[in-house]
């Protein structure tokens, strides 16, 4: 199955929502569903349920615009690197529980691929993505894209289940993004210069 | 639907006199407990202490399995048990029912251990108390998988770089088979002034029955007596099957089918469910029950269809057609499933000659193995096939010749019967011309052609398809099915019984699964017999009340079970008949018996009723020498030939080239099925039939990903048409009875399934045809026709 579209983001800048989707704290808190995302050394071997237990007990650090830039660009997603996430989503009648590693596999400003796959008990899934990030009059364009292979459950659903549930999250997604990104511009502390200079 | 004024009229029984009975349109007697929710199917069943299963299955199409993890499943509250394969202690390899000589046989475990082969094969099986612990709990079975390609269509499976479905069968090629003769055929082109050819998808089609498969096993340890109330066609089939597969005792295993709500011969076959539930049974000494998911029945009730073919055809400059050559790709999914192999060989090429008289036919069909659930037979089974491609390219062939479709038929047909064809069978009776002249007196088939003219100039698409269908039922005899590869008898056995006070139970080896023979077997008993229509009762279903049996599927209970039940009641008569000569002080062959009677030639003042014989005979005080006491026959009828019920479909459409669909205007069946025991009975088989067959045509295919994962898996993505999708049906008939059995009847079950497609094909075809479209596969599709028609009319502009 094939997904892509734009999302459009304003008063923001292209390096802001760079650093914004280089955060795997704020990715993990505006994608629907995401119980963690942490990164991981071998992605064969991955316990989620240790995970679960650690993001648990864990408080998050906080994201911009509270957070230091600095901060953000060092836990910021790297090239190469494998994460682990738990993310849950209904789908149609069944809300499967996909245990999810991903791979960053190219990362260059403004455009970054990623791959990975997510299994759950009876539905499972394989995706290579990529996103750009392209400067607007008043903001910023997110154009992603993804293929996926879905399979079990899932698949069973068809196109047709799947299409609103992909949409529905990337709109919340991208929503949850605009809502933290807000107050990065408005304020007076110098935040979108020391941003940029992270670039 | 039929309007009210039109179409056969529903008679109460107590409005037929005795001898009327055969053959009048009375009410089906089961229809009440059906209607009022008194039936009893296989999920009302509650057995005390019953537990309930649910079946893990794979979500991939194709996958190594490196490991289950079952231990978070069993430890949920409420789980008794979770069986893998490595629990199994049976045999627990899924039979195939018919061979073929070049047939690969490949194992067909009942729980998959290292390997899945299709999204569906089962893996596990919960057991809990609760129906929704146990399908809880499969969300907790954790399984490895080792992904692997999958292929789905039968032609790209056997290209060399396909997915291997089996190591062993490494080409992935089931058999290769072939009928008629090729030299001969290919003579036949090489003199031919024309030939046409088309290549042909004939579309999977998932079957759909309303009631979902189930079972509900019951195990006694003390006496080692096993039940399986089961969803079925036919129940002592599924019992000898089982016995093998479970490793039980023929003679303790019952399997009894109560009402099933439809089957169009998905319960047929042994699946690995219904088996996994009795081993659950015997392995907790507890009832069981196991209903499928709709969902389950999309993934796992085996598909039928699947053909891919290219055929040609040689014709004469006159319009005769010279020879008939087929190419076919089988697509027989990941196993062999029970008939499997029959469908796409024997069921399919022998029809190939349709109602024509061809003097040289060859096929060759290559079954393949895919990643798709088992395929094996759907209502009409190999012969909508054979006679969508030959109706499809009688079609084309006439275009070709620019001779008028009808035309071209008419001087084709077959005339005198017996007709041996050049594909093994021997048609036993028919006038082809009689249903082709009375469809076309229904179309009013030249002033359509003006009307079709006229619209053309206003820029209107009209069309009309013919379908000329032949089909073979209630295949036999045993011997020759035996030599064709069948792995069982195809005979039928009926029981009748009279009781002491005279009236009759009639039991029957066919398992009805909506078709009514409870009404249809009481006027066939009722009529040989002479009894009142009301006292005789009708049991089929159950391995412990029939003597044997082979089911119901191939439109086969009326000719050969019926049949059976004839030949029981002249035995039984022929009994009666002597009790009464001896209590009549006559001799036998001066004892006549007509309606009940039995009375002595020449003296009609002495006379027994039947139903007094049958008292005597158990009261047994005053009978013939050397005779028995009781009135009871059993039968085992085993025909001496198919039966060929025939008949001309035909459609009227209206095709908008801007949006692609499709208005089916007129829809015309005239079939010819011998004898009709009860007119309302066939008619609704006719309704049913051809609104399954419009499915085919325009709505219904099952659809999978390159992953083999099925996205049609559900109503929502597959289109089952639904009342408003089907048009109004002129139904009419002519009878050319069947001299192959004493009820001269041939079998109506499956024939609107196997006509309806093509009349709707040619009729879309032939409208499209000032667009230059020659053919659009099925499902019709409005996308389909649009591209098809919109496409051949972009080239054409493009060259102009």
């Amino acid at each position: 199955m094939e997904f892509d579209g734009t999302f459009g983001l304003e008063d923001v800048t292209t390096e802001e929502v760079w650093l914004a989707l280089s955060d795997p704290i704020m990715v993990k808190n505006a994608l629907p569903g995401c119980q963690f995302l942490v990164e991981v050394d071998d992605p064969d071997d991955v316990d989620f349920d240790a995970l679960a237990d650690e993001a648990a007990e864990r408080e998050d650090p906080p994201t911009l615009p509270e957070a230091d830039p600095e901060d953000v660009a060092e836990r910021g997603l790297t090239e190469g690197g494998h994460y682990a996430a738990l993310v849950q989503v209904g789908v149609g009648s069944v809300k499967p529980r996909f245990e999810t590693v991903v791979t960053i596999d190219r990362r260059e400003f403004p455009e970054m691929d990623a791959s990975g796959q997510g299994s759950a008990s009876d539905s499972s899934f394989e995706m290579d993505s990529g996103m750009t990030l392209v400067e607007t009059d008043d903001g910023v364009d997110v154009e992603w894209w993804t293929e996926a292979d879905v399979f079990g459950r899932v698949a069973q659903m068809g196109q047709r289940v799947i299409n609103p549930v992909a949409n529905r999250v990337v709109g919340r997604f991208f929503k949850q993004i605009q809502t933290e990104l807000s107050d990065v511009g408005g304020g007076s502390s110098g935040l979108r210069d020391r941003i940029s200079n992270f670039i | 639907m039929v309007a009210p004024d039109e179409g056969v009229q529903s008679i109460d029984p107590d409005d037929v006199d005795a001898a009327d009975i055969l053959g009048s349109a009375i009410e089906r007697r089961e229809d009440p407990a059906l209607l009022t929710g008194d039936a009893e199917y296989t999920d009302d069943i509650e057995l005390p202490n019953m537990v309930h299963v649910a079946i893990k299955r794979s979500q991939h199409a194709h996958a190594r399995i490196d490991g289950i993890d079952t231990s978070d499943a069993e430890a949920l509250e409420g789980v008794l048990d979770v069986i893998t394969a490595d629990d199994l202690d049976v045999p627990g390899n899924l039979p195939t029912g018919w061979l073929l000589d070049s047939l690969e046989q490949v194992e067909h475990p009942i729980l998959a251990g290292d390997r899945v082969r299709y999204q569906g094969d089962a893996l596990a099986v919960v057991v809990a108390e609760e129906r929704y612990v146990a399908h809880d709990a499969l969300t907790r079975i954790e399984v490895d998988y080792d992904r692997l390609d999958a292929v789905t269509d039968p032609a790209e499976a056997l290209d060399d770089d396909a997915p291997v479905v089996h190591d062993d069968a490494g080409d992935n090629t089931a058999f290769d088979w072939e009928i008629g003769d090729a030299e001969k055929t290919d003579a036949a082109f090489a003199d031919a002034d024309h030939v046409v050819d088309l290549d042909v998808e004939n579309q999977l089609l998932i079957p759909n029955a309303m009631e979902p498969r189930a079972a509900v096993a019951d195990y006694n340890p003390s006496n080692d007596e096993l039940e399986v109330h089961m969803t079925s066609q036919n129940p002592h089939l599924h019992r000898l099957l089982m016995s093998g597969v479970i490793d039980h005792p023929e003679h303790k295993l019952r399997v009894r089918a109560p009402d099933v709500g439809g089957g169009f011969g998905s319960k047929i076959h042994h699946y690995a469910d219904e088996a996994l539930v009795a081993l659950a049974a015997k392995r907790h000494e507890r009832p069981v029950k196991w209903t499928a998911r709709r969902t389950e029945t999309y993934l796992t009730d085996a598909p039928g269809r699947g053909h891919d073919t290219h055929a040609e055809m040689a014709l004469s400059d006159d319009g005769d057609i010279l020879g008939f050559r087929v190419d076919t790709k089988a697509n027989l999914g990941a196993y062999l499933s029970t008939f499997a192999p029959a469908v796409p060989t024997y069921l399919y090429g022998t029809l190939l000659s349709g109602q024509y008289d061809m003097p040289a036919i060859h096929c060759s069909v290559e079954g393949a193995f895919t990643n798709v659930p088992p395929v094996d037979a759907y209502r009409g089974a190999g012969r909508p096939e054979a006679s969508f491609l030959v109706e499809r390219m009688i079609h084309r062939a006439a275009k070709a010749l620019g001779m008028d479709p009808a035309a071209f038929r008419r001087r084709n047909f077959v005339q005198e019967f017996p007709y041996q064809t050049q594909v093994a069978v021997e048609y036993d009776s028919g006038d082809y011309e009689k249903t082709l002249d009375l469809a076309l007196d229904h179309l009013d088939y030249d002033a359509f052609r003006e009307r079709q003219a006229e619209a053309r100039e206003d820029g209107r698409y009209l069309g009309v398809g013919l379908s000329a269908y032949i089909e073979a039922c209630g295949l036999a005899p045993s011997e020759l099915a035996g030599q064709l590869g069948a792995q069982a008898g195809l005979w039928e056995s009926g029981l009748v019984r009279f009781h002491p006070s005279g009236t009759v139970t009639a039991y029957c080896g066919t398992s009805g699964h909506g078709q009514g023979h409870d009404t249809t077997y009481a006027q066939i008993v009722a009529n040989e017999l002479g009894v009142d229509y009301d006292d005789v009762e009708v049991v089929e279903g159950d391995t412990d009340e029939i003597p044997q049996g082979m089911g119901t599927y191939g439109s086969r209970s009326a000719a050969v079970g019926g049949s059976a039940l004839v030949k029981s009641s002249q035995k039984l008569v022929e009994k009666a008949k002597r009790i009464a000569a001896h209590q009549l002080e006559a001799a036998p062959e001066d004892v006549e018996f007509e309606n009940g009677d039995f009375r002595v030639a020449g003296a009609p003042d002495r006379s027994m009723t039947i139903t007094e014989v049958a008292t005597q005979a158990y009261l047994a005080h005053d009978m013939p020498d050397d005779m028995e006491p009781g009135l009871e026959a059993t039968s085992f009828y085993d025909p001496d030939n198919f039966v060929f019920p025939f008949g001309v479909h035909a459609a009227i459409v209206e095709v908008d080239p801007d949006t692609g669909e499709i208005d089916i205007e007129q829809y015309v069946a005239v079939d010819d099925v011998g004898n009709q025991i009860n007119p309302k009975i066939v008619e609704g088989q006719i309704h049913g039939g051809v609104a399954q067959g419009i499915g085919q045509a325009l709505y219904e295919g099952a659809e999978f990903d390159d992953n083999g994962q099925l996205v049609t898996g559900s109503m929502q993505d597959y289109t089952v048409p639904k009342a408003e999708h089907i048009p109004e049906m002129e139904t009419d008939s002519t009878c050319t009875p069947s001299p192959v059995n004493p009820l001269g009847v041939k079998g109506v079950g499956e024939a609107g399934t196997i006509a309806a497609p093509q009349a709707v094909v040619n009729a879309v075809c032939d409208a499209l045809e000032p667009l230059g479209v020659e053919h659009i596969d099925m499902p019709l599709k409005a996308e389909r026709v649009w591209q098809a028609a919109n496409a051949t009319a972009a080239t054409d502009g493009g060259e102009e």
